[in-house]
């Protein structure tokens, strides 16, 4: 399993916010145990997948120079009762961010109707990176053509 | 990657509160990710075990009838990091019933004595029968408890 819970990024804008998608499909590890008689997606996915994309715009604002990891979350719903097949958008917003620390806020949405939302959620900084690779991963994950 | 995050069960009060352990291997898959050449334990994957372990609660609190599917983190708290090798002591209590079908928990993840994750989430009760074929489960929650019995 491939732990990216975003399929690509459709809109950055540095310093504020990030949308992306992630389609949900029945090829999903998880849903092997998760569960025999029904696929759900499991809650804490949703939370991954906010604080993955909400990541990278953490990431992109500092220009690749520091690593973002999510330290709290705070008022986080999320439907316990989907099943797979169906396209979310992700949606992720920065509070505040400074060279140790962001704080930002995220939501997903399907078929424009709000699934899941994250009040609050806080990153710390990793700031021994390798920009480069950061840059190739991001390129890479994002589908955002370099130089675009 | 199977998505079982409790190994063990290793004590637990009907009703109340659970104890497991979730060991971190360098083999998960989801540590080639997270992070790239610098594996972490996700907090995410912490909090589905807890998640797991409350499901496992209130399994054998209803003589598996139910089942725990969490809709609701109040708050989470992530504490430095769990690595591979490290093995996580997790423990899930009941806090209050908080509405008809819903019910709160707090739930804690250690390593060594040192706190990796503290956490408080709610959730629905629903039928095990629902998801799973109960005898099965039932069989495997003697697998995770093979502990206690010697």
């Amino acid at each position: 399993m491939r732990f990216l819970y975003y399929d690509k990024i459709n809109n950055i804008d540095k310093g504020s916010s990030i949308t992306g998608i992630k389609t949900f499909t029945l090829s999903e590890e998880f849903f092997r145990r998760h569960f025999k008689k029904q696929a759900l997606v499991p809650g804490v996915i949703y939370i991954e997948a906010m604080a993955q994309l909400l990541g990278w715009l953490i990431i992109y604002s500092h220009d690749f120079k520091l690593s973002a990891v999510m330290s709290l979350v705070e008022g986080a719903a999320m439907p316990p009762d989907l099943r797979p097949g169906f396209t979310a958008e992700i949606h992720g917003e920065i509070i505040s961010t400074s060279r140790r620390d962001s704080l930002g806020r995220a939501w997903i949405t399907v078929e424009g109707e709000k699934v899941a939302s994250m009040d609050r959620i806080i990153y710390s900084h990793v700031q021994k990176v390798n920009s480069e690779d950061l840059l190739h991963l991001f390129y890479y994950y994002s589908g955002i053509r370099a130089g675009s | 990657m199977r998505y079982l995050l409790v190994d063990h069960i290793t004590g637990y009060e009907p009703g109340k509160s659970i104890r497991g352990i979730k060991n971190v291997a360098m083999s998960e898959d989801f540590l080639e990710f997270h992070f790239p050449k610098n594996p972490i334990m996700p907090g995410v994957m912490l909090l589905e075990a807890l998640t797991q372990l409350t499901g496992w609660l209130e399994a054998v609190s209803s003589g598996f009838q139910d089942w725990f599917l969490v809709s609701r983190v109040l708050k989470s708290n992530f504490y430095g990091f769990a690595f591979p090798g490290d093995q996580v002591e997790l423990e899930v209590e009941t806090l209050e019933q908080a509405g008809h079908d819903t019910k709160t928990y707090r739930g804690s993840g250690l390593v060594k004595g040192r706190k990796k994750i503290i956490a408080e989430f709610e959730g629905r009760v629903i039928p095990l029968e629902d998801i799973e074929d109960a005898e099965e489960q039932k069989k495997f929650f003697r697998v995770l408890t093979r502990e206690l019995k010697r």
